[in-house]
């Protein structure tokens, strides 16, 4: 686990006049807005990526650019220009005032640092910074060799590993000045094995807001390689997974992702406002078996979901979502809170200055039990354990969710007995976790690999999960 | 090579382009291409009869890839970004080169030098025919006929009863592509798009759809009553859905569900994942993969595709490709590394992001429709399940094993029986592919591909 440390308040320069980002400010705002603000970025990432023995692939890129929003009502003006001349910036300021109907503009303000600044949850530095591209390849070509070593079935070996360092600048309405500055890398191993003609893969990745350094050195990089093998040789003797209603247990950590997809997104403010959501209207109602309590943590240091602010200042928090079965929480960003009359979470969030505020998850994890692992897994007569999966995906309205295992074994009179080939698991999220029986003492958060999808924008996310029972889920098996 | 375009006011990216290929010789690249893009788009959506958000983009960015001589052979690297001042031109040159000198390379590297270009005449016509930066809209009528299309749908009917919005959205974006053997082309494209998401039902049993369409010209949009109607009919059709037995079933995918096949296929002939060994067809060449009634085709120049290119993200030539003959595999799609790798000619099918690898991509493809209705087939397969909804990710390309979320329409006696929902279905997409026993006449255009309804059998449901 990542040593505490006491990260210094980011201080990077605006990298647009003051005067002119007042100007943009004081034209933009129509005197009736509920709110607006500008956001700036400017950010940096590096990818280096090797196959067939050699680091063939050497890429990275700058963005920077200035979002604009004005936010009166249920109506939200968004614009965007990469252009930081006056006049792109002013006409961005022009164009999200769209929504507004008098002429008449707020009184002119100016903009100055936030007070009481929270205490920052990662360091506000390059994570790239003293591990240069040729210390990157020479590890990537030590973990191809490793690869090939530890077996000779291996036959194909992709690793990559990047890094990005986004400096954040959010200017709310009240000439108010909050400033982020977020690390995020990550490395992946994916390898191919080849016996009899059968080829298989397997993949491991990990990663969070900290330095390169985290991977680069130590043993988690060489973890990552056995662990993406195992799983492929482990493949190459799967059986058909059986097919239809049968009690599955989960595995710690990313297996998590049952959260995310099954609950987490029905509670996001946005489709609660609407009623959009299967769990629209049920707050206080149970949701859950009793002794389960999931929580969405923004502020767990150095992890991938987390934040030191939401991307519209918001300092973040444990938003507690179900307490002992009871559903106690929604996601908010703030347009959504204001709009329900709530408390904004500190979970508004965008891909970037280019992307419109969504309220959203950051990490999302079930609390532990008080169930001894061995005895859940035991418990099956005939099921599925699942430990690693693939993605997932939900329709939150009629909250029919799918994950896919990656890692999963037919387990009969409570022994495994044998590896069984990815599977669609599907189930309804309003109903999944009422059929949870058995809760581990074993939670995990996953290793830093989450990717969330909404309304066309990825933000880094985590998940995490104790080993849980649930009772019945229909498996998308071949084996009828 | 080079060419003229029309109006010369129009070709100021091609210069940036050219401005950084200079930058990037002064640092010491032997060969370089880049890219230019310049995309401006403005969206509205109506929720409830209201404005819920205006949207307005205007984003810029160039790209440079660059190869050069080290000691151990060519080595290049590539990277982008969205400051195109002359500082910063200079700048992502120098990163390019400082990168491509630590790069590994590769003996079988194909630098950006002698592709089969397209000639100066030939970009002239294609400017003249498809060159456009106006699709016919401004916010005012992109507002109207969001508003329309909403209050038609959730008018349609007393079941529905929530929307999700309307969504009208126009722009476009112009594409400049330089190689350091002198090609210059720039191109424009624009085009609108109009959707609309309801929902049906409440509390527990409510069920959403939407429809969506997108074309070059607004005028040529379907309109906001067939996409409306769409829509809402799809949301109450779905309404008091049951599971079903599991066991094996024929199932059909309607085309916005078949198309998805058309992607596992093109995913699988990728000339790339052929060379990495992650693919299910790296052995198929020449073999027949589908029943002979089926003919799939890649067309750079089809009049109802949005696909629509003269050359490809390495400025090759693109062509007609015949990828699938009388259910016959011809050919992988390569760009000019891997066709050399695999011994082919290249399939002008290079797609290029402003950075990173250079990868694989088609421009139309087209599935051959059959003869039969939809409604003869659901008759002809007799029980059985019609597809319309797949959600989650449980393809895996490497083996083929395939295992979705499903939901749509239990047949029974060649008829439509009730809505089905929460159902898996799963099987091996080569079987999957083999195992096809009917196309629809119902063929169908989702912006750059073309599906007709399709009926596999011996699928496993996972059910009750």
């Amino acid at each position: 686990m990542p040593t505490p440390l006491i990260h210094p308040t980011p201080d990077s320069e605006l990298p647009i006049a003051i005067e002119t980002l007042q100007s943009v400010l004081s034209h933009m705002l129509p005197a009736q807005a509920d709110d607006g603000d500008l956001y700036i970025e400017h950010g940096v990432s590096e990818s280096l990526a090797l196959e067939e023995g050699r680091v063939k692939h050497v890429s990275a890129s700058t963005h920077q650019g200035m979002g604009a929003r004005v936010i009166k009502g249920e109506s939200a003006g968004h614009a965007y220009t990469d252009r930081f001349d006056h006049a792109a910036l002013m006409q961005a300021g022009k164009s999200a005032r769209a929504i507004a109907e008098s002429s008449q503009s707020i009184a002119p303000v100016s903009i100055h640092q936030g007070e009481n600044r929270p205490r920052a949850l990662y360091q506000a530095m390059n994570p790239a910074d003293g591990v240069d591209f040729m210390l990157r390849k020479l590890l990537l070509e030590e973990l191809d060799a490793l690869a090939r070593k530890l077996d000779p079935r291996v036959v194909q070996v992709f690793a990559n590993v990047s890094s990005s360092f986004s400096n954040i600048h959010i200017i709310r309405m009240d000439g108010r000045h909050i400033q982020d500055a977020r690390p995020l890398v990550r490395l992946n191993i994916s390898v191919v094995v080849e016996q009899n003609g059968k080829r298989e893969t397997g993949s491991a990745g990990g990663g969070g807001r900290f330095s390169l350094t985290r991977l680069t050195e130590g043993d988690e990089a060489k973890r990552l390689v056995h662990e993406a093998v195992r799983l492929a040789l482990l493949n190459l003797d799967a059986h058909d997974t059986p097919a239809g209603n049968m009690p599955v247990v989960l595995g710690p950590g990313w297996p998590g992702i049952l959260l995310h997809e099954a609950i987490g997104h029905g509670l996001e403010g946005d489709f609660n406002r609407k009623g959009s959501s299967v769990f629209s209207d049920k707050m206080g109602q149970r949701i859950a078996a009793k002794g389960i309590t999931v929580v969405d943590d923004g502020t767990i240091p150095e992890r991938r979901g987390s934040l030191t602010v939401d991307d519209e200042g918001t300092t973040t928090n444990r938003t507690v979502l179900i307490e002992d079965g009871i559903l106690t929480g929604y996601l908010m960003d703030r347009q959504n809170a204001r709009l329900m009359g709530m408390k904004a979470t500190g979970n508004g969030r965008r891909e970037s200055y280019a992307h419109p505020v969504l309220p959203r998850m950051t990490n999302t994890f079930m609390l532990a039990g008080h169930d001894d692992p061995n005895d859940i897994i035991s418990s099956l007569d005939r099921g599925i354990y699942a430990v690693n999966f693939g993605g997932g995906q939900v329709d939150i309205t009629s909250g029919k969710f799918v994950f896919t295992t990656s890692e999963a074994y037919y387990v009969e009179n409570g022994k495994i007995q044998y590896p069984v080939k990815g599977a669609t698991l599907i189930g309804s999220g309003h109903e999944v976790l009422q059929k949870v029986s058995m809760i581990g003492s074993d939670l995990q958060l996953d290793p830093g690999v989450g990717t969330c999808g909404k309304g066309g924008q990825s933000v880094p996310v985590g998940v995490g999960l104790p080993t849980i029972r649930i009772d019945e889920l229909t498996v998308g098996g071949t084996e009828a | 090579m080079s060419t003229n375009m029309k109006n010369t006011t129009e070709q100021q990216i091609s210069g940036q382009s050219i401005q950084l290929l200079e930058a990037a010789r002064k640092c010491g690249a032997i060969h370089a291409d880049a890219i230019a893009i310049c995309d401006t788009g403005d969206s509205i959506s109506i929720r409830n009869g209201m404005v819920e958000s205006v949207e307005r983009e205007d984003a810029q960015g160039i790209g440079l890839r660059a190869f050069v001589e080290t000691p151990k052979g060519l080595a290049f690297a590539t990277a982008s970004t969205s400051d195109i001042s002359e500082s910063g031109l200079n700048k992502l040159a120098e990163q390019v080169i400082a990168m491509a000198r630590i790069s590994e390379p590769d003996p079988d590297a194909v630098p950006p030098v002698g592709a089969d270009h397209p000639s100066a005449e030939e970009m002239q016509a294609w400017a003249d025919k498809h060159d456009h930066t106006d699709c016919g809209w401004d916010l005012e009528q992109a507002k109207d006929a969001a508003l329309q299309c909403e209050d038609i749908a959730r008018n349609y009917s007393d079941l529905i009863s929530n929307s999700e919005g309307a969504d009208a959205s126009f722009g476009g974006s112009r594409v400049a592509y330089a190689s350091s053997d002198g090609f210059v082309a720039e191109y424009a494209k624009a085009s609108a798009s109009l959707s609309v998401s309801v929902i049906a039902g409440t509390g527990e049993q409510m069920q959403r759809d939407y429809a969506w369409h997108r074309a070059f010209n607004a005028a040529d949009l379907h309109s906001p009553q067939q996409i409306a109607e769409e829509a809402a009919s799809r949301a109450c059709k779905r309404l008091n859905p049951r599971s079903m037995a599991s066991g094996e079933a024929t199932v059909i995918f309607e085309p916005r569900i078949a198309s998805s096949m058309l992607g596992h296929l093109i995913g699988a002939i990728n000339g790339r994942s052929v060379l990495q060994q992650r693919s299910f067809l790296a052995d198929s060449l020449d073999q027949k993969i589908f029943p002979d009634f089926i003919n799939i085709e890649d067309n750079p120049n089809h009049p109802d595709g949005l696909g629509n290119r003269l050359f490809d993200g390495e400025g090759t030539r693109c062509s007609r490709n015949q990828i699938i003959t009388d259910g016959k595999l011809n050919t992988f799609l390569a760009d000019r590394y891997v066709a050399k790798r695999l011994g082919m000619q290249p399939t002008g099918s290079a797609s290029r992001g402003l950075t990173g690898d250079i990868g694989i991509g088609s421009s139309n493809l087209i599935w051959q429709p059959g003869t039969k209705t939809q409604a003869e087939m659901i008759s002809a397969i007799g029980n059985g399940v019609l597809i319309t909804e797949l959600i989650g990710f449980g393809v895996n390309g490497v083996t083929g094993d395939y295992s979705r979320g499903a939901g749509g329409f239990l047949i029974e006696n060649g008829m439509i029986s009730h809505p089905v929902q929460g159902i898996t279905i799963a099987g091996n997409l080569k079987d999957m592919f083999a195992n096809i026993e009917m196309i629809g006449s119902d063929l169908t255009w989702f912006g750059s591909s073309a599906m007709p309804s399709i009926a596999i059998s011996g699928m496993t449901i996972a059910g009750e």
